[in-house]
């Protein structure tokens, strides 16, 4: 870690000592993870490595859920980020083993009367993935996921219903693009990924079924859905342009994500934008194997 | 493959993997309709709201005569593009007036919309300050809105003004202790607009010894009048850990006894040592929920209905086993006609159990 503070800054990226070192204490406070120096490895880690991109996110968050108000709501939104590549044996079909993990909070209003919803949510995907095309300058990954996401509103005009949430759990898509590029004299990275659930169990209320007898009648049951992309539209999308910082990457970004859906009846629609920015660590790991 | 095939590639599937969020977003707006922040805007999207999740149409329209649709015809009528929005509020709460329903509420900055006319149409059959004189001034705290005392003829008298938060078990168990010896317990909720259906039910499993099924609850499951789930079974599980009264109970109740005061008395009438006595009961069967205007207001409605034991609503209150009314000599000389037609209930029981 010393060696990373002590290594001087190149011509080429000028990132002020006071934006690095308060950038690297937060990351530090939310990853205390065994860190080490590295070698130039850009967007994908090799065989037996992990590459972990640690992020905090800011950016704006909308919400509209006829169970819980006619009215769309947004505000703006903070969030961390977690994403790890774990490199997997080389002749086997899947190349590479990732994890997406997020957790994010938004105070919205909606347009007119200054009434408020608090949302909490916070998103999982791992897939694995195989390169559909490779060559030197990119790479498209594509393979199964297994998905998880809830998003949590409590809206403080409701007395009587003021929560509501929506999520899902299920296997769907992943889709990684990786554009290797240089600037001058310094490699960067471009990386888009798509995150699409196709199947799985929803959760949302049974149009009016209150929370209350939920729990009264255990009654759940009701409140869970067979989802496909026609009945419950999710996506969660990533780009992200990763630059050289000292001995570390930078990773810049905006990550979208979304769900919406008809089930039980009522209409919601909730999602974010958030511009991320992070720092992506290599580890040695134990063998993977798959 | 050829270098510039598989750039080609990567720039079209770059760019749909940018550009699908942008359409994404776009297609939120256009999942559903969404009303205008405009006065009719704003009828039309109370009416709808309340055309598809109020739960109480059939019966308001049976026992009522209130057709929606005549509503809306009726009420757009008054509705202009030039109404401010003081003369739109009036208006969109005497629309849902019509239903008659405590728990049908309109909220904005003008006023708290609302037809009480549940309790304001019939007799109140309660004055504060008499009761208050059978309190006297020694009576015991037993929780937030729970007071009682032990009256002369040896019984207890527990005044619940509100359900707005539950007691505690180890308060009951004083209580319970602390009455011990009574010939029996009257409990007054005459006023008790309700509060939290756990707190209502939370004393009313105190009298019981064995589980009871006291009636039934069934939600909206559609836009529809009739669109509901299944019937539910309310059971009333007694609270074992706690001690538990099984003397006689005359349960006092009045019209002012709303919301989950009602679910309390149609709960207690299904146990065998309770007895209600007074007034019908000011009803309020339907679980609320709210929602909002597209200007912000916010409207509660009726969700879930509730029924007794014998499957019947309980939207218009629960009738007494015993109708008592206050009389007015009895309110001049300061005696609470109520209470002493309880006591002498008891004391009879004692003489002719």
């Amino acid at each position: 870690m010393k060696m990373m503070l002590k290594t001087p800054m190149t011509d080429s990226f000028r990132c002020s000592d006071k934006v690095s070192s308060v950038l690297t204490a937060v990351l530090l406070i939310l990853m205390p993870l065994r860190v080490q120096a590295q070698q130039t490895v850009w967007g994908l880690p090799q065989y037996n490595e992990t590459v972990r991109v640690t992020s905090v996110a800011a950016g704006s968050a909308f919400a509209r859920d006829t169970y819980l108000s006619a009215s769309r709501y947004s505000g703006w939104a903070l969030g961390f980020e977690n994403d790890s590549w774990i490199g997997l044996r080389p002749y086997r079909t899947f190349r590479y083993c990732r994890n997406t993990s997020a957790l994010f909070f938004s105070p919205m209003t909606n347009r007119l009367d200054g009434g408020s919803t608090l949302e909490a949510g916070g998103y999982d995907f791992m897939s694995f993935l195989w390169p559909a095309v490779e060559c030197s300058m990119c790479d498209l990954l594509i393979g199964p996921a297994v998905m998880m996401e809830l998003d949590v509103l409590y809206n403080q005009q409701n007395s009587n219903n003021p929560v509501n949430a929506a999520g899902y759990l299920g296997g769907g898509l992943c889709v990684d693009n990786t554009f290797r590029f240089n600037v001058f004299r310094y490699r960067m990275a471009l990386q888009a990924t798509l995150n699409v659930p196709l199947a799985g169990i929803g959760f949302a209320p049974d149009y009016d079924q209150p929370y209350w007898y939920m729990y009264k009648y255990g009654e759940y049951g009701k409140a869970l859905h067979f989802i496909t992309p026609f009945n419950n539209t999710a996506i969660t999308q990533q780009v992200a342009l990763i630059l050289p910082c000292r001995a570390s990457r930078i990773r810049i970004g905006y990550t979208f994500d979304y769900i919406g859906n008809g089930l039980g009846g009522h209409t919601r629609g909730i999602g974010s934008g958030m511009f991320t920015i992070g720092c992506a660590f290599r580890f040695q790991e134990k063998e993977w194997e798959l | 493959m050829n270098r510039s095939i598989i750039n080609r590639i990567q720039v079209v599937a770059a760019l749909a993997i940018m550009l699908l969020p942008v359409s994404c977003s776009w297609n939120e707006e256009g999942r559903d309709r969404e009303y205008s922040n405009t006065p009719q805007g704003n009828f039309m999207a109370l009416w709808t709201i309340m055309d598809e999740r109020y739960c109480f149409f059939d019966l308001k329209e049976e026992k009522l005569g209130v057709n929606w649709d005549e509503v809306k015809v009726r009420y757009s009528a008054s509705i202009s593009d030039d109404i401010s929005d003081k003369s739109l509020f009036e208006v969109l709460c005497r629309m849902i007036g019509e239903l008659r329903d405590g728990h049908v509420n309109l909220t904005s900055s003008y006023d708290y919309g609302r037809n009480w006319s549940w309790k304001t149409d019939y007799p109140s059959n309660f004055s504060k300050d008499i009761r208050d004189s059978y309190l006297g001034n020694d009576y015991i705290i037993g929780g937030d809105g729970y007071y009682y005392r032990i009256l002369e003829d040896n019984i207890g008298y527990l005044v619940v003004e509100s359900f707005e938060s539950a007691t505690s078990s180890s308060r009951m168990n004083v209580m319970f202790n602390n009455m011990a010896l009574c010939n029996g317990l009257i409990i007054d909720i005459r006023d008790n607009g309700g509060g939290d259906l756990t707190a209502a039910e939370f004393l009313a499993s105190h009298f019981t010894e064995n589980k009871v099924t006291v009636g039934y609850s069934c939600y909206k499951t559609g836009p529809g009048h009739n669109d509901f789930s299944r019937r539910y079974k309310n059971e009333l599980s007694p609270a074992k850990e706690d001690l538990r009264w099984i003397k006689p109970v005359v349960l006092l109740v009045n019209r002012g006894c709303f919301s989950s005061a009602n679910d309390f008395a149609y709960t207690m009438k299904a146990l065998d040592n309770v007895t209600l006595m007074g007034d019908t009961t000011g009803g309020g069967g339907g679980l609320p929920m709210s929602s909002e205007l597209p200007n912000g207001w916010v409207v509660r409605f009726s969700s879930a209905p509730t029924f007794d034991a014998d499957g019947n609503h309980v939207e218009f209150g629960v009738a007494p086993d015993i109708r008592v009314d206050m009389s007015d000599d009895d309110i001049r000389s300061g005696v609470d006609t109520y209470i002493e037609r309880a006591r002498d209930f008891i004391n009879d029981k004692l003489v002719n159990p």
